[in-house]
């Protein structure tokens, strides 16, 4: 077997005294597009910022194609992971255009100007993302599905081979999220890249993924291929409501009363 | 829509004529009328030479260096704690400085560690109002404000203290820094200010680029590959040592670094590269005509720097408070 893009062995992180993941045991080969699902609060997003290096971890191991996360340099992992956040509150006003040209700051100098090849890029990226009409746009005031495609823009800009998404569909309206899909399946295609991937859409999951991971309080409850992992059972244990088919779909029919479950049943 | 950033070069160049015809106008204003054909002509230009030698010029470089340390600490705060209303003055790293200078010059140090008694109390001030307005480990812009106010409160406290327990010529020393002047300029002073402000300066010149991936956010510039708590330390002690070292020759000088990177900002944009360096020479050029002013308004008098920048700072700060969203 090759050696995983991503792979954590007992990683855990808190933010302050609140515990978010707990010993999280989890991979993702090379290539693969990994898609995390978990009640609000069970550290699917704490991961993603774990491997963007947002964080730091209180335990564990974080490793890259089997190079510990901690030992490589910042720019170096941040040329090869781009991380698209759930959402951005800007303060200052910033032009589309140089919020993705940003995507080239691991590339860059500190105070050199961006290069013709960087806005090559950024606007190749943006024309991708069909927001090149955006450019001159202040991104401070654009919808949430304009600014999330302007991010999305930016992390192909960022040329990294493995991209974390933070529930990048929430929020977007169906032609948008479509597109967002084609794109996001384009990439993965053409380029190879590796993708973990937040949601709370199920049929998404099971649409997208290569793997599934179910998380349920800061622990893996399972991870496999979807027709594995998203079992009603599973998701009962890990969203604490009942599921069923419908429309051949699994749907939450009812919640139960004791929430989700705290130890697995292993696949 | 937000300005396209202007070219870099351009807007330096704007900044730097301001400052060059501010410097202009510094040097000829004064209570003695400046007979500037005795300059140019042969032989006697004794008289003229020497008051723009020994007064005006140290003046005006003075006023310079200390408002281009006040903008350039200001405009990398903003940006760092991706807040627009951070300034040196508000919070309370002005105060902190002042209240390390008075207190090492009642110990009957040397005005020569002026500065780095300043600077150490910058840095006190610095560290306890970021931990007072740290919440859930970030940190919070109403609470930073309040913070920097708490702190101001303080200070003001120890000079007023220091300047009720010390001599008359002590409790002088006192009102020039709770009030700001450039009163005691002197090429000697402007000589040890230099390196404070040149390695402040420097330092955050360096941190442009990062300061862009700053003012989107903390976790913005992590990802992007930035090592933000190294950043963060280096922006707060750069930050710090130009605020100290310009209330240690200029006294607490309110609103320059608040003012100045938002004028630049609306004009040229955001790119902290472009608004760091334009900011400094901005800086420079307001203080130096707003001493200029403060010299003629009331000549042979002259009004206190300090006065006359936070008389037109507290309005500006008022409007930019209510558009805050």
């Amino acid at each position: 077997m090759s050696v995983p893009a991503i792979a954590a062995s007992g990683l855990s992180a808190a933010y302050g005294t609140t515990r978010a993941l707990d010993g999280l045991d989890t991979s993702v080969e090379a290539g693969r597009i990994l898609v995390l699902l978990g009640e609000n609060g069970s550290g699917k997003s704490t991961f993603l910022k774990l491997v963007a290096r947002i964080l730091e971890p209180t335990a564990g191991q974080l490793a890259l194609e089997g190079r510990s996360l901690s030992e490589l340099p910042r720019r170096e992992t941040a040329r090869r992971i781009a991380y698209v956040p759930q959402s951005v509150d800007l303060v200052f006003p910033i032009r589309c255009e140089d919020l993705v040209l940003q995507g080239r700051a691991p590339y860059g100098r500190a105070f050199s100007s961006d290069s013709p090849e960087d806005r090559r890029r950024a606007r190749d990226a943006m024309a991708a993302c069909d927001v090149a009409e955006l450019s001159e746009r202040d991104a401070s005031a654009l919808s949430g599905g304009e600014k999330r495609r302007v991010f999305l823009a930016r992390a192909l800009a960022q040329e990294a081979s493995i991209w974390l998404l933070d529930e990048p569909t929430s929020g977007l309206d169906p032609r948008h999220r479509l597109q967002f899909l084609e794109l996001l399946q384009r990439v993965h295609r053409e380029r190879g890249t590796t993708v973990v991937f937040v949601t709370h859409d199920i049929d998404l999951a099971s649409e997208l993924a290569d793997e599934v991971l179910l998380l349920s309080r800061g622990r893996a409850l399972a991870q496999g291929p979807p027709a594995a992992a998203l079992t009603p059972g599973l998701l009962e244990a890990a969203f604490g409501a009942r599921f069923e088919a419908r429309a051949g779909a699994l749907r939450a029919v009812s919640t139960l009363p004791a929430g989700p479950q705290d130890r697995t049943p292993k696949l | 829509m937000s300005p396209r950033s202007a070219p870099r070069l351009r807007t330096l160049a704007v900044c730097a004529s301001l400052l060059v015809a501010a410097a202009l106008v510094g040097l000829t204003v004064g209570g003695v009328k400046l007979d500037w054909r005795a300059l140019s002509a042969p032989g006697d230009a004794g008289e003229t030479a020497r008051l723009l030698a020994s007064l005006r010029a140290p003046r005006v470089a003075l006023a310079a260096l200390v408002g281009a340390s006040l903008a350039l600490a200001g405009a990398a705060l903003q940006a760092l704690l991706k807040n627009p209303l951070a300034d040196p003055f508000l919070i309370g790293t002005s105060g902190g400085a002042a209240a390390g200078a008075a207190v090492a010059v009642l110990c009957g140090a040397s005005p020569l560690l002026s500065p780095g008694a300043a600077f150490a109390g910058a840095l006190v001030s610095s560290v306890a109002v970021a931990l007072l307005a740290r919440r859930g480990g970030r940190l919070d812009l109403h609470r930073l404000l309040l913070s920097g106010l708490i702190a101001n409160a303080f200070f003001s406290a120890v000079l007023l203290g220091i300047f009720t327990v010390g001599s008359g010529e002590t409790a002088r020393t006192m009102l020039f820094w709770m009030m700001g002047s450039l009163a005691d300029a002197t090429p000697g002073r402007v000589a040890v200010l230099l390196p404070y402000s040149v390695a402040g300066g420097a330092a955050l010149l360096a941190f442009a680029g990062r300061l862009n991936l700053f003012a989107v956010g903390e976790e913005n510039a992590a990802a992007l590959g930035v090592d933000v708590e190294w950043a963060k330390r280096t922006v707060f002690l750069a930050a710090a040592l130009l605020t100290g070292a310009a209330v240690a020759f200029a006294g607490v000088i309110g609103f320059v670094g608040l003012l100045v990177p938002h004028a630049v900002r609306a004009a040229a944009g955001n790119d902290q590269r472009t608004l760091l360096p334009a900011s400094a020479l901005a800086g420079g050029a307001l203080l130096v005509a707003a001493d200029a002013l403060s010299r003629a308004a009331l000549a042979p008098g002259e009004l206190p720097i300090g006065a006359v920048t936070a008389a037109v700072g507290a309005p500006v700060f008022a409007w930019l408070l209510l558009r805050q969203p």
